[in-house]
């Protein structure tokens, strides 16, 4: 994943246009009449799939749906650019299929290009010519490109809490596990509250999750990716790792089988790598304060320099803390009920309620 | 008879679980997020869509005051930028990066400064745009002293010119978002992803299916009933298979509700059978292979992970050496399915491996499956 993500950074980097868009090779059919070859060259390969033709074989591939577009540029392009005269071109656009856009673009792009060229050229010979001084553009750019800082940045942090999402396995396990080979029951009779269980199965698999992410940094660090503040970037994944496994405790906790415990987590994990990625991609569009509730949009900004606010890491920090306290006191009260852990089980909305202290426990309505 | 009734017993497990019918609901969500993703960030990167939601007045290009009303500031609003005016280069350069996308200066010595913000979410636009107000106005600078006639200069300014001629204009095809960055991004990931996810999200459900039976004590009745070793693996696959595929159809009916046609229906519906019954024969296999639960999940995941790189890293890599290669991938030819209203022959021979694979592991698994009953019975 490491050597795929740096090529893909080298390769946006290298490329002109910046954007994040699929590598389409022949995604679309373009036929073309261009004598003078100027603008054929000129057209993009790697998306359309170009043809030589001439107006009627072209016109009747279009017809049939084998082709998506025609291109027609006049038989004298030479002639009339080299007479400094406007150029007509035109495009027939399938209009049956969703790809006229494409090809719309590319052609435009192409003919843009070509303008510019012209224009310039033109414009260089006048000025010559009646020793026009002081036209120049200078252009500048500051700042790293929105694509290159998803794929850098964005691409990084995921690949550092990564190790916090392949471990629900473990936790499940240690929970469901206990309800499915029977010994959940024995596990209940030995002199621990249910707090020290679910705390002290928690605090094993975090510890696993600490062990991978400092070997994952390690590697990363070792593969030359520029991690600042690796310090504080460790802590914040590892106190990440609580809430994650605090909610994945919930879902241990409730659940009957490694089925629906299995299916539980891959639901929440996306909902909590939303909760996660959202805010860091919104911080990268517009830098907000609010944006740092997710440790995430933190650990972004540690291992790239920036200087943080005191409240910015407060506000992260307390978010992991008020979700681990929420997960934490709501499994150990889930794994605390009978009823729950060795069944019958009562339904979500009535547990929730509950827990709420909307309803009576053992109320039937 | 026995197969189906094998299948509706396994059919009935799959709509009893409530929390795989709650994962159902959520990849409506997932499919109008991933819509909605697609739709900002087109409209976001066009020049013309974002004119046509009157969102370009949202781009601030910072200048200085004595250009107030000069030809330049009138090229830039004639591109709908949003001008705001500094004491000083130095004052507006501090808000580039912040409220401001792009500052356009005049040097001294009358050479156009231009500075903008990479970073900055409209930064595609913002240049395209600062650039083409700037050339409009160096053009007409030059011009301005050449004695050329109004029509010559024209033809400078403007050199190729593009008609578009609209064919089978009343079969037209609608489409959300009349944008190649929408297209492209639509066809060529989302869609794929989308089907593909009812066939990722029942992976639990498949790796439960025999080590399940032998974790709750019930393998050995199923290995007795009269059923034979092909039937069985049949009768575990055919209902998840079908739920799988009835999701992902209705998902081609969500995209065509939501004005992303998909085209050749019923090839795709065949491509996502192929590679439905090779991902669940996969799924299957590693469940006879596991001793427990646990490894199953945990070997799945393994197989998810390698099945996304194989499935969607083609779609994002440009490979001369390896296009003939990618050409085989299922993705790939989804794209091209879904996309084109009239599709070649050559994609049925694309196709082949796909196939080939899936029966391959089915077979595998059968055999596995005979080889597990030789050892249970």
């Amino acid at each position: 994943m490491i050597v795929v993500f740096n090529s893909f950074a080298a390769n946006l980097e290298a490329e002109k246009g910046l954007s994040i868009t699929p590598s389409l090779t022949g995604f679309a059919t373009l036929d073309v009449e261009d004598q003078g070859g100027l603008f054929s060259k000129r057209l993009n390969p790697e998306i359309l799939t170009i043809r030589n033709s001439t107006y009627e074989p072209a016109l009747a591939r279009l017809e049939k749906g084998l082709t998506n577009g025609f291109f027609v540029v006049p038989s004298d392009s030479v002639t009339l650019i080299q007479n400094n005269d406007s150029l007509a071109t035109v495009l027939y656009l399938d209009y049956r299929d969703p790809k006229r856009s494409v090809i719309r673009q590319e052609v435009n792009n192409t003919n843009q290009a070509l303008s510019s060229a012209l224009t310039s050229s033109y414009l260089e010979s006048i000025k010559s010519q009646n020793n026009t001084t002081n036209t120049g553009v200078n252009e500048k750019t500051s700042g790293e490109s929105l694509p290159l800082q998803i794929v850098r940045k964005v691409m990084l942090a995921v690949l550092l809490f990564l190790p916090l999402f392949l471990f629900g396995n473990l936790v499940i396990d240690s929970i469901v596990g206990e309800k499915e080979r029977k010994t959940g029951e024995i596990l209940m009779a030995m002199p621990f509250t249910s707090a020290d269980i679910i705390l002290g199965k928690s605090v094993a698999v975090v510890l696993t999750m600490a062990l991978q992410v400092a070997m994952w940094m390690i590697i990363l660090l070792g593969a030359g990716f520029p991690l600042k503040n690796a310090g504080i970037v460790y802590l914040t994944v590892v106190l990440t790792a609580l809430p994650i496994v605090g909610l994945t405790t919930i879902i241990a906790a409730y659940a009957k089988n490694y089925k629906e415990a299995g299916i539980g987590i891959s639901f929440s994990y996306i909902f909590i790598v939303g909760i996660l990625i959202v805010p860091l991609l919104g911080y990268l569009s517009r830098p907000s304060p609010a944006a740092n509730i997710s440790p995430m949009t933190l650990t972004m900004r540690l291992f790239s320099g920036e200087t943080i606010a005191p409240g910015d890491i407060l506000l992260s920090f307390a978010f992991i803390l008020i979700l681990s306290l929420i997960s934490y006191g709501i499994s150990i009260k889930l794994f605390s009920r009978d009823d729950v852990v060795f069944g019958p089980r009562p339904g979500i909305m009535r547990l929730t309620l509950e827990l709420m202290g909307l309803k009576k426990r053992g109320a039937l309505k | 008879m026995k197969l189906w009734a094998l299948s509706k017993k396994e059919a009935q497990d799959i709509l009893g679980n409530k929390i795989y019918l709650l994962v159902v609901l959520v990849q409506v969500f997932i499919i109008l997020g991933a819509f909605g993703l697609a739709v900002a960030s087109s409209v976001v990167s066009d020049p013309a869509l974002l004119d046509q939601y009157g969102i370009t007045s949202n781009i601030k290009v910072g200048m200085t005051q004595d250009l107030q009303g000069s030809q330049l500031a009138q090229d830039l609003e004639a591109q709908k930028l949003k001008l705001v005016y500094y004491n000083s280069t130095q004052q507006a350069n501090q808000f580039l990066g912040g409220q401001l996308a792009a500052v356009v200066t005049i040097s001294p010595p009358g050479e156009v400064q231009v500075q903008l913000d990479n970073a900055n979410v409209f930064y595609q636009v913002a240049s395209t745009k600062v650039r083409k107000a700037v050339n409009n106005f160096q053009t007409r600078r030059i011009l301005h002293y050449s004695g050329l006639t109004s029509e010559k200069i024209k033809a400078i300014q403007e050199p190729v010119t593009l008609k578009e001629v609209p064919v089978a204009e009343n079969e037209k095809v609608e489409i959300a978002l009349e944008s190649a960055y929408f297209v492209e991004i639509m066809y060529g990931f989302i869609m794929p992803f989308i089907l593909l996810l009812p066939f990722f999200l029942a992976s639990n459900i498949v790796t439960d299916s025999i080590v399940g039976e032998r974790e709750r004590k019930t393998f050995e009745i199923l290995l007795m009933v009269p059923l034979s070793s092909t039937m069985v693996v049949l009768g575990k696959i055919i209902p998840i298979l079908a739920f799988s595929l009835i999701q992902s159809v209705a998902w081609i009916l969500l995209l065509d509700l939501l004005q992303v046609p998909i085209f050749n229906t019923l090839l795709m519906v065949a491509v996502l059978f192929s590679m439905g019954l090779g991902f669940i024969g996969v799924g299957i296999l590693i469940s006879i292979l596991v001793d427990s639960t646990k490894e199953a999940n945990s070997a799945i995941t393994l197989v998810l992970v390698f099945a996304t790189f194989i499935l969607f890293v083609p779609l994002f890599i440009k490979s001369g050496m390896f296009q003939g290669v990618f050409n085989f991938i299922p993705t790939v030819l989804m794209v091209k399915i879904a996309s084109t209203p009239v599709i070649g022959l050559e994609i049925m021979l694309y196709l082949l491996p796909t196939i080939v694979i899936s029966i391959l592991v089915f077979l595998v698994t059968v055999r596995s499956f005979k080889h597990e009953r030789a050892i249970r019975l």
